[in-house]
């Protein structure tokens, strides 16, 4: 088992990197709605996998503390976005993001 | 104030008064008015009279003089002039007195003479007024105690010459008379106030006594050439208003006025109005200023003399007459005959309105004919017209027993005693042209009286289309009702043309003047004149001239009722104390020199007129062989020595060429000037505007453009898409880390 590298800080940021980098990728180019608020969340829990490990390696309650922080305002931001879109749905008969361009110009 | 003043203040103001209401009201008086100029005339002479009779013949004081003052302007301290007034005031002496007396009795005269000669003008009313504003402008000559007023007062004398002159404005020839009289007037009257200025400049005060006793105390700062300077620009007014050489060209144009103008304006007062001021001048005239004043009154009696023996026209003759005799007062005064000259300006304005009444009753009785190659015989028409202008003639020509020989003996007297005592050689000229003018007096006047009244009528030898060189309205004078008169009958005049006559013809024989019909310093009028002493300092030694100076400042400076006769008799024994040798050594000259100047001016007249018996009764020479024999002469004499012409060539072209030269300085230079500078702010303003367009509205138009340009690409970042901004959101973050790190790294 020596020749395995214990696992340590860089792969949890790595993990929380590609994590972002999924959820960009979602945000900037899933055409539905939905998915680009999974898409956020994804980037949210990015953000938490980060407060976590930085928890885990600094030693302080602070990160632990803000990743709950960080998962209670996903769910009210999970609530209101689906709003949004149930409301958006309401007006534009759809959720896709690239076709609702009413704000140009 | 002393009641004198007060009367003659009323007299001042009486002309005026009638004016006033001539010129306004005269349309809605009965007979146009005329009776109220006539009226207020008579009332201010019998004033006037009342004036001469106190002042002259129960003072009968040489040296009485009342006077009253008062401020008029004070314009308080002045900077750099120091305190400015401006006093008016009224001085009453002996020559005032007389003047006043002689004034209103040939304005009364005119007056009452003008009812018959003027009836029927249409402008009857407005003629009246105008006598009457010159009767007033003259009175306030002769009423002034100071230069300002009397150079008001001068001024206004020429407007109402000059409006009297242009009466009969609707003749081109009379308007421009009008004019030329104003001009040459003008040119006299801007020296005398030149004058009166080196005066004040010096002085500061206008006042005659001031001024006499400021001068007595040396207090003339400037050089005695300035002084004689200011004597002959003083003259210049005189020159001017008296019609001297070479200002004279305008009295003989004036005559296109009526006639009895002619005689008020143009033979008694107006022009014997610049005698007066020189006399009222006279002691500050330098002994240089007195020879230039000399030669010019000798110059101009000789002149006008020869002139006068070739005119044709009855007035012209009188005119030139008029101005030769003006020129004998002044050559008086200039010789230092002082009481003479003002006696013969006193006789001189009675004999000769007499003439020019006279010549207007002829005038008026020949139906406007004025040229006397075609009058004759009137002799026989008009008895009284003929006896009152033959006196007169008599009294102009010097002969015994008139007035006019007392006092053109006594100037030629003062001549001779001036030559003499200055120690002859040229000055020997002046008594020389004086008696040869006299001759010349004699012949033209007995010319005169033989061609109007002698002889038979020359009416029907009129050409009947003749408009000659001098010829005067025979057609445009519609003044008067031709039609009354049959076409050639002659008849005497009204009464009220006639008597005016009469009195001034009365007034030109000698016991009016003094009992002795050959010696005029025996009269009254010679005794209540007298020389004053001169007050110019280097003739005089400088102890007496304290003395001089600190009397006459007292009597200055004392208020009005301390001006009485009594200091001033005392004063003036001071001066007659101080009467300097030159004057002392003229007058015994003068006095020594009486009865050679009565036998050579008693021959040259009587020479003038056999002269004239010989050419023009017995016919022994005939005047036009003579005139073709010595042509050049007499075509010199027939255009008034060419002085018009000359003044034509010199002057008049002259001041055109100057105005083409202005002109054309105007037209290139100062337009040129003008429209450089318009043109240079108009290329300015060119290139201001191209600023403004090109470079102003450049910048702000590519602000404008680039704002926009700027806006229509950053438009198209704003599609409206949320993933569009999360890319660009990214694409800033990724860009600031890049930024950030590499700052970091490095």
């Amino acid at each position: 088992m020596e020749h395995l590298v214990p696992i340590g800080l860089n792969h949890y940021l790595t993990i929380s990197a590609f994590l972002l980098g999924f959820g960009l990728f979602a945000v900037m180019t899933r055409k539905n709605a939905i998915v680009v608020l999974m898409g956020v969340e994804l980037i949210l829990n990015a953000a938490n996998i980060n407060f976590i490990a930085f928890s885990k390696y600094n030693g302080g309650m602070g990160g632990i503390m803000f990743s709950l922080f960080v998962i209670v305002i996903a769910a009210a931001e999970a609530a209101i976005a689906l709003a949004i879109v149930i409301n958006i749905f309401k007006i534009f008969k759809s959720v896709d993001v690239s076709s609702i361009d009413s704000m140009k110009e | 104030m002393h009641s004198l003043i007060q009367l003659s203040i009323v007299v001042l103001l009486l002309p005026l008064l009638s004016f006033v209401i001539l010129i306004f009201f005269n349309r809605r008086l009965p007979r146009r008015g005329d009776f109220v100029g006539v009226g207020i005339l008579g009332t201010a002479f019998a004033l006037s009279a009342y004036i001469f009779w106190t002042v002259i013949v129960q003072t009968y004081d040489p040296a009485f003089r009342v006077a009253w003052d008062f401020t008029w302007i004070d314009l308080g301290q002045v900077p750099g002039i120091g305190p400015l007034q401006i006093k008016m005031g009224i001085v009453i002496d002996n020559l005032t007195a007389i003047m006043l007396a002689m004034v209103t009795l040939i304005s009364l005269l005119v007056h009452l003479y003008s009812t018959g000669y003027m009836a029927g003008d249409k402008n009857y009313g407005r003629y009246f007024a105008f006598l009457g504003i010159f009767t007033f402008s003259m009175l306030g000559i002769v009423l002034s105690d100071n230069l300002f007023s009397i150079y008001i007062f001068w001024e206004l004398v020429g407007l109402s010459s000059y409006l009297l002159i242009g009466f009969f404005f609707e003749k081109d020839s009379a308007a421009d008379a009008q004019k030329k009289a104003f001009l040459a007037n003008r040119v006299g009257d801007i020296g005398m106030w030149l004058g009166i200025l080196i005066l004040y400049s010096q002085f500061h005060t206008f006042s005659f006594t001031e001024i006499y006793a400021n001068l007595a105390a040396g207090k003339f700062a400037l050089s005695n050439a300035w002084l004689t300077a200011a004597g002959l620009l003083l003259f210049m007014g005189c020159v001017g208003k008296s019609a001297q050489f070479p200002l004279h060209i305008w009295l003989p144009d004036a005559m296109e006025g009526p006639t009895p103008v002619s005689a008020l304006i143009h033979a008694a007062t107006m022009v014997a109005a610049g005698v007066y001021f020189v006399a009222r001048i006279f002691v500050v005239l330098t002994p240089d200023a007195l020879h230039v004043i000399a030669f010019i009154g000798a110059v101009t009696a000789f002149m006008a003399a020869t002139i006068a023996i070739t005119q044709n026209d009855i007035k012209r003759v009188l005119a030139y007459s008029t101005v030769s005799q003006l020129g004998y007062m002044v050559l008086g005064l200039g010789v230092g005959a002082y009481s003479a000259a003002l006696f013969h300006l006193v006789t001189h304005a009675f004999f000769k309105a007499c003439l020019f009444l006279g010549s207007g009753a002829i005038i008026h009785a020949m139906h406007h004919e004025q040229d006397m190659r075609w009058m004759g015989g009137l002799r026989k028409h008009m008895p009284w017209t003929f006896a009152t202008f033959t006196l007169a003639t008599l009294a102009l020509a010097g002969l015994p027993l008139t007035s006019g020989f007392m006092s053109k003996d006594a100037i030629l007297a003062g001549a001779i005693g001036f030559a003499t005592a200055e120690g002859g050689g040229v000055y020997y000229l002046i008594p020389v042209l004086g008696f040869f003018s006299a001759m010349l007096t004699a012949f033209y006047m007995g010319r005169q009286i033989w061609l109007v009244f002698f002889g038979e009528s020359r009416t029907h030898l009129k050409p009947v289309d003749n408009h000659h060189s001098d010829h005067h309205a025979h057609s445009t004078h519609d003044t008067h009702n031709d039609d009354h008169h049959a076409a050639h009958e002659v008849h005497e005049v009204s009464w009220n043309m006639r008597a005016p006559l009469v009195i001034l013809a009365a007034l030109s024989v000698f016991f009016v003047y003094s009992p002795n019909p050959l010696d005029g310093a025996q009269g009254w009028f010679m005794k209540m004149i007298q020389t004053p002493p001169t007050v110019v300092g280097s003739y005089q030694s400088a102890p007496s001239s304290e003395k001089l100076a600190v009397g006459s400042q007292q009597s200055a400076t004392e208020g009005e009722n301390s001006a009485l006769s009594t200091q001033h008799s005392a004063l003036s024994e001071q001066h007659s104390a101080l009467t300097n040798e030159r004057q002392a050594e003229i007058a015994h000259a003068s006095h020594a020199a009486h009865f050679p100047a009565i036998y050579i001016s008693s021959i040259m007249v009587l020479l003038g007129i056999s002269l004239a018996g010989i050419v023009y009764v017995f016919k022994i020479i005939d005047p036009d062989k003579t005139a073709q024999a010595i042509r050049p002469l007499y075509l010199f004499s027939l255009n008034k020595w060419y002085w018009d012409e000359i003044y034509d060539a010199t002057f008049i072209k002259g001041s055109i060429v100057i105005s083409k030269m202005l002109s054309w300085f105007d037209t290139n230079i100062i337009d040129g000037i003008v429209n450089g500078v318009a043109l240079t702010v108009k290329n300015i303003a060119f290139a201001n505007n191209s600023f403004d367009k090109y470079v102003v509205d450049g910048l702000v138009n590519f602000t404008a453009f680039s704002v926009n340009t700027t806006g229509a690409v950053l438009r198209k970042l704003q599609t409206g898409k949320v993933q569009t901004y999360v890319v660009m959101l990214l694409a800033v973050v990724f860009g600031y880390f890049v930024f950030y790190f590499t700052r970091l790294i490095y």
